[in-house]
């Protein structure tokens, strides 16, 4: 069976005026399906960038990025747009929901590039949203959420195109700690009831060792450690 | 993502910025309004123009004369007798220009022509010699056939008092101002409806209406008759532009005149052509249904051996300065247009700097470049549409504004007021057709500015 995502080699190289900065130098793993994979490392130590690249946002220097055996490295930038949409579900730090639009929309946002109809969007943007814990405010914009609510719809945005795959960046970190756990937990839940496959950056290793099956330690861009907890 | 998506998505973004978007939209429909008011003003002007000269009468007439009747050529006008009207017609210019047939121009001749196609009608120009009789007045003079369709054309568009001819069959007659003041100097006016003889010498073939030949087309009887003023012209017409013609001031129904004119002595050899060849006129007008046909058939009637002119060059060359005319005011009205481009450009690029944060989270849950790029044309292209709608109305009320002024203007000044600004339909379709294709130009490089943001960066942007 083919791994979820497999790299090989990967380095992801920028330059900075006259120096080059390594960020991601030669990175080698495997996430099979059904995974929750915590990678774990100190601010510059090359998570982010190696999220990024898993989520299609950024291009490898060099080395392979295979998703279900598709090399993300050979990709146009129209089919990297579409991995973002099919395969792949972000949840940021600072949840990134567009400020102006409701809660409903910014989930039926998604599902609107990837061309499901509007009836259909609202419809399941509702269930989502619902499914999150967050009945009562749809039609509520962003600036009028708590942090943990905020979170919440971008979980279920990232849930919209029915990804088998959540990226989530230190997705806990602007929030207090009892609203972390309820996230964690949300995570979990994808991850155990709903067989979604989970990749958490975070540089709290209390936080990974908790709820990840597998910790993938990074410093200064290459693997440094791995654990099974 | 589908297109009515894109446009949801678009009209979202311009109402979160209502003035923004209301100033810029502001901006083309001035940009608009000056480009269509400077078209339209030189549309209406154009309109007034060339409308006013093909009234004339003037460009849709050719005038005819045929070569056999030129001055110092009678000789050549009797040698071709023998070739007959049939030879004429279907010769050609393909003909050696020798031998070439000098065509009368007869009432044959004219039938002829007025078989051709484009033409309206065809009636020559007749000057009937006559002496002129009123109370003490008397006076030779010569009295000009005008045709019934004539009416509203050329100087006939104007009479200082009374009218244009009722029918063709009265015994009316038409003064220009200037004969009607040696009439009656102080008060012309006074001319309508009082009667005046009219002397001529006519053939006894025609006089007296008999249909036999003559024997002798020479012997002349003296003809008279009363005929009514009905009208007072400001100008002496010219007939149908003849160069050269002697311009009269006496002025019948053409019927009339070839009732009485037996003898046209203006060309003196008609007077020795045999009764075989029928009358034949020393010019004739023909009236083609457009001016645009003008010339097509001026060369049918060239080939027939006819000498043929008509003023339709002069039309031409003005029409080509109106061209020019609408380039260079459209050029001035471009200028707004280009600025106000220029407005939707930097509206495009503030609102994606604004957005740039937003651009990102949509790369980031699956929107393609092509479908950021469309959402901001299609954000320009309505900014761009709105604008145009507004420019159109805009211009339509300045128009009115500045049509208004002009005409006042006009007025006092004792010239003729009329629609100086003309908006077809084609030139309201055109200007927001146009504002369209501008805003998309003009949005086209601020979108795929957009469309190339890097979406890791765009995230971090505050």
């Amino acid at each position: 069976m083919t791994a979820l995502l497999e790299t090989q080699g990967l380095k992801r190289h920028y330059r900075m005026g006259e120096s080059t900065v390594r960020a991601l130098d030669g990175v080698s793993m495997t996430v099979e399906q059904g995974e929750f994979v915590g990678l774990l490392g100190t601010s510059g130590s090359g998570k982010s960038t190696l999220l990024n690249l898993i989520a299609g946002l950024d291009r490898p220097t060099d080395g392979t990025l295979r998703i279900f055996g598709d090399d993300l490295a050979q990709m146009s930038s129209t089919a990297l747009s579409l991995h973002r949409q099919r395969n792949v579900g972000i949840i940021f730090q600072s949840f990134n929901l567009v400020s102006t639009m409701t809660a409903s929309d910014n989930v039926a946002l998604a599902m609107m590039f990837a061309g499901v109809p509007r009836a259909e969007r609202e419809r399941r943007a509702r269930e989502l949203l619902d499914a999150m814990g967050l009945s009562g405010r749809p039609q509520h914009r962003p600036p009028e959420l708590s942090g943990g609510e905020q979170q919440r719809v971008a979980i279920a945005r990232a849930l919209a195109n029915k990804p088998h795959l959540l990226l989530a960046d230190e997705p806990t970190g602007n929030l207090d700690s009892r609203t972390s756990a309820e996230i964690m937990g949300l995570l979990k839940q994808l991850n155990e009831r709903d067989g979604k496959t989970v990749i958490l950056v975070t540089h709290d290793a209390a936080l990974a060792a908790k709820y990840a099956h597998r910790t993938i330690t990074l410093l200064d861009g290459v693997v440094v450690g791995e654990s099974r907890s | 993502m589908t297109i009515g998506d894109s446009f949801h998505l678009a009209l979202r973004n311009l109402k979160q910025a209502k003035l923004r978007t209301a100033l810029t939209v502001l901006g083309v429909s001035i940009g608009i309004a000056s480009l269509a008011g400077m078209v339209s003003l030189g549309l209406g002007l154009q309109e007034q123009f060339v409308g006013r000269f093909t009234k004339s009468g003037m460009f849709d007439a050719i005038t005819v004369m045929s070569p056999a009747d030129r001055p110092g050529v009678l000789a050549g006008g009797l040698r071709g007798r023998g070739a007959g009207r049939s030879g004429a017609g279907a010769g050609g210019p393909s003909r050696a220009m020798p031998e070439k047939p000098r065509p009368p121009l007869d009432d044959d001749a004219l039938k002829e022509i007025g078989a051709l196609q484009r033409v309206k009608e065809v009636y020559p120009n007749l000057r009937v010699p006559v002496e002129l009789k009123y109370e003490q007045f008397a006076e030779p003079t010569s009295a000009t056939g005008v045709a019934m369709s004539a009416r509203n054309e050329g100087a006939f568009q104007t009479f200082a008092y009374g009218s244009f001819f009722n029918n063709e069959s009265e015994n009316a007659c038409l003064l220009s101002l200037d004969l009607a003041k040696r009439l009656d100097e102080r008060d012309p006016k006074n001319l309508i409806g009082k009667q005046v003889t009219l002397t001529w010498a006519a053939s006894s073939t025609f006089a007296a209406g008999a249909p036999s030949m003559p024997d002798n087309p020479l012997q002349l009887q003296r003809a008279e008759a009363r005929y009514t003023v009905v009208g007072i012209v400001e100008r002496e017409p010219g007939p149908g532009g003849l160069p050269g013609a002697i311009l009269s001031g006496l002025m019948i129904p053409l019927a009339k005149a070839r009732e009485m004119g037996a003898v046209d002595v203006g060309s003196l050899q008609s007077l020795f052509r045999g009764a075989d060849q029928g009358k034949s006129y020393m010019s004739a007008t023909v009236k083609v249904t457009h001016a645009q046909f003008t010339d097509d058939v001026e060369n049918q009637i060239k080939e027939m051996g006819f000498m043929a002119f008509s003023l339709n060059d002069a039309l031409k060359g003005a029409k080509r300065a109106f061209i020019i005319l609408d380039i260079v005011l459209s050029l001035i009205g471009s200028i707004a247009l280009a600025v106000s481009s220029l407005g939707i450009v930097n509206t495009m690029v503030m609102s994606i700097l604004e957005r740039t944060r937003e651009i990102g989270i949509m790369k980031a849950i699956g929107g393609t470049d092509g479908d950021i790029r469309r959402i901001f044309l299609v954000e320009a292209s309505a900014i761009g549409c709105m604008g145009g709608l507004a420019g159109v109305v805009l211009g339509w009320l300045v128009g009115r504004a500045v049509n208004f002024g002009a005409n006042v203007y006009i007025r006092s000044q004792g010239g003729p007021t009329g629609n100086l600004v003309s908006l077809p339909f084609w030139l309201i379709g055109g200007a927001i057709g146009f504002a369209f294709v501008v805003s998309l130009i003009a949005g086209s490089y601020p979108a795929s500015r957009a469309a190339r943001l890097d979406p890791i960066r765009a995230l971090r942007h505050d």
